[in-house]
């Protein structure tokens, strides 16, 4: 049973993008082609047809998760705790790979990266509460191997792909 | 044939192909070793490190991957009764029971061993196949191609995702971004707004590495959980000795697992969690103990891990000979070949026979290498499991910029590794899958430039698309198949409102 409500919110996300996609074809010029199909035709089907795929979709998971409410007792403080963990998990990666890939011509690479690796690991070690229940002597510690981590890392990939296999990355 | 091996055997056997196979082997196995990381993301995160190489050497390092992904599954399987790769689940039925009775390393070795009779056997299925598949190919027209893309996309779709909609749905999505640039034919931009770096449409790289790395980073992080680490194994293994006449004494299982990994491999989405089922249960059917299987019995282990490796090379019949990867590692591969400038089809064979034998040789050597890897390091494999996950999913991230910024420079791929990247985080999540996308990007050209350019020679007529033999048979066995499809997904339905009614 979907008892995540995020599984019909994805079907009605692919729904609306669809009919963009669909009002977005239509606004594209339809050069008439001698017997064949115009280059409108192509991507207005494929949009159609995800619209139409989708919508069964959308009604079965809505029904299946308003089935699931209705039967399921109340969460467990436990389980919405490491649900929130999750996300914000989840968010902090997103927001530092978008960050990572602002700085990353600017900084260049080595820069970038080592940041990127340190902020990545120490944010997932707090946000999850790993970090909390060290002693302060160990958190120092923990510190200092991470901050040698991510500098080690971004060196050793740095040499072996601009040496090695030459490949430019930024200065 | 015999010109084009021979010219195999000279683009394979150099030492900087070799080193390139050895290296893509031992990288696989890594990656086969961690739980949770699979083939294709190996094989996406390899990738841009094969850009200037040859295609052959570039393929054989995929390749060596591939080989040595499928093989080292069975490490964390018989070690920690942890399957590496969903293929390897058959393997902890006996492997952790002769792990638990002090037999880790005979249980190690036969594994290996049987990995290794797997991998050679399909090669040979491979290459005694692939040429005549591709020589019938050769017949396609336009209609033909529409058909086979079509054909291809249902095929992936009704096993990717967890239902046909949802499938095909994932598949669309694929064909709708493969329209994103220059139109084909009449040379109108198409969904590029202004950007001059989408006019050549969505590069293959950062969609690959998004939709199989990125996401997969994203859904760890999700679910990183610092009190769910895995310990070191208690069982202690120096070294894997290769267990070649125990494997052999064991030849029902083995010729069970040979025979059930090359009928299931060129099966569009069988995939090897279906393959080594089919192989352990024949086994057990004609084993004359099949009683020992389950309690640490080393023909279960032959069993499934020589169909684990055998199905390999079977998967790669339909993907190089007509196109159509049919698993998300064989996608990959196949997205990995176009980015080399090899188009895998029919005209390959013809063409750039030395280059395809070369791929076929590179698979050989490929397996020879993985035996020779696993014996000597295992030790270390097992150790690679120790690497704590918060460190991996930074170390994987970086490698996915490098790759896809090494492709040309351009800052707007990494905007698409990452909007690939969480479009497959919520695909895999709420069971789409993300094989069918990358599917989509292949054929969708395929398929448009296809039928508009049918259209165009049949004058607008729309029926030899559904008279000619070949596209009308390519069409019915994918109508057929949506048809079992549905009913397949509609009948655990009727028997669950059954239940319940009951």
């Amino acid at each position: 049973m979907a008892k995540d409500i995020g599984k019909p919110i994805f079907d009605l996300f692919l729904l609306v993008a669809s009919a963009i996609g669909f009002y977005m074809a239509t606004t594209l010029p339809a050069v008439s082609m001698a017997g064949g199909l115009s280059p409108v035709s192509f991507p207005k089907l494929i949009s159609g047809l995800i619209f139409v795929c989708a919508v069964p979709c959308l009604i079965r998971d809505s029904y299946e998760w308003l089935v699931a409410r209705r039967v399921r007792k109340a969460e467990t403080a436990l389980n919405a705790t490491a649900s929130k963990k999750g996300i914000l998990q989840w968010l902090t990666i997103v927001a530092l790979i978008i960050v990572y890939i602002n700085v990353f011509e600017r900084l260049g690479y080595l820069v970038s990266t080592a940041l990127f690796c340190f902020f990545n690991v120490v944010l997932l070690v707090v946000v999850s509460g790993e970090f909390q229940k060290l002693s302060n002597s160990r958190k120092l510690r923990n510190l200092a191997a991470y901050t040698i981590f991510s500098v080690i890392l971004s060196l050793v990939i740095y040499y072996v792909f601009t040496e090695l296999f030459n490949i430019p990355l930024p200065n | 044939m015999l010109m084009g091996y021979m010219e195999g055997l000279g683009l394979v056997f150099q030492f900087g192909t070799l080193l390139a196979i050895a290296g893509g082997t031992f990288l696989g196995i890594i990656m086969g070793v961690l739980p949770g990381l699979t083939s294709a993301m190996a094989i996406a995160l390899l990738l841009p490190v094969t850009f200037g190489m040859p295609p052959v050497m570039g393929i054989g390092m995929l390749l060596g991957t591939l080989c040595g992904a499928g093989a080292s599954g069975s490490i964390p399987a018989i070690l920690l009764n942890i399957p590496g790769t969903p293929s390897s689940v058959a393997t902890t039925f006996d492997g952790f029971p002769m792990a638990q009775k002090g037999e880790a390393g005979r249980a190690l070795g036969l594994a290996i061993v049987a990995s290794f009779f797997g991998g050679v056997a399909s090669m040979v299925v491979l290459s005694l196949l692939a040429p005549p598949i591709a020589e019938f190919a050769l017949r396609f027209g336009a209609a033909e191609y529409f058909s086979l893309s079509i054909f291809g996309l249902v095929i992936i779709a009704s096993v990717a995702g967890k239902s046909l909609l949802k499938g095909l749905i994932a598949g669309l999505i694929g064909f709708f971004c493969a329209t994103i640039g220059t139109d084909p034919i009449a040379g109108v931009d198409r969904f590029t707004f202004g950007q001059l770096s989408l006019l050549t449409g969505v590069n293959l790289l950062p969609a690959l590495i998004g939709l199989f790395a990125v996401s997969q980073v994203l859904k760890d992080a999700f679910e990183y959980d610092p009190s769910n680490k895995l310990q070191n194994s208690p069982h202690k293994v120096d070294i894997a000795r290769p267990r070649f006449i125990e494997t052999l004494r064991n030849w029902r299982a083995l010729l069970v697992g040979i025979v059930s990994g090359s009928v299931v491999g060129p099966v569009p989405g069988a995939g090897g969690s279906i393959a080594s089922l089919v192989a352990y249960d024949q086994a057990r059917r004609f084993s004359r103990t099949p009683e020992k299987f389950g309690k640490g019995h080393g023909a279960g282990i032959v069993s499934v891990e020589s169909a684990n490796n055998a199905l390999l090379g079977g998967a790669l019949i339909p993907t190089l000979a007509l196109g159509i990867p049919g698993e998300a590692a064989t996608a990959v591969l196949l997205g990995g070949l176009m980015i080399q400038g090899v188009t895998p089809g029919p005209m390959l064979f013809e063409s750039q026979s030395g280059i395809i034998y070369g791929i076929f040789l590179a698979y050989l050597v490929a397996n020879f290498f993985m035996l020779i890897i696993m014996c000597l390091g295992i030790k270390l494999f097992v150790r690679v499991l120790l690497v704590p996950r918060k460190q991996l999913i930074s170390a994987i991230i970086v490698f996915c910029f490098i790759g896809v910024y090494g492709v040309d420079g351009d800052v707007f791929n990494l905007y698409i590794m990452l909007a690939f990247g969480l479009l497959g985080y919520f695909l895999n999540r709420y069971g789409f899958g993300t094989a069918p996308v990358i599917l989509g990007l292949i054929l969708g050209p395929i398929a448009e430039s296809n039928l508009r350019r049918g259209l165009q020679t049949f004058g607008g007529d729309w029926t030899p698309f559904f008279t000619r033999p070949i596209s009308v048979t390519f069409l019915v066995i994918a109508l057929g198949l949506l048809a079992l499809t549905l009913w397949q997904n509609y009948r655990p339905r009727q028997q669950d409102a059954a239940s319940g009614a009951a």
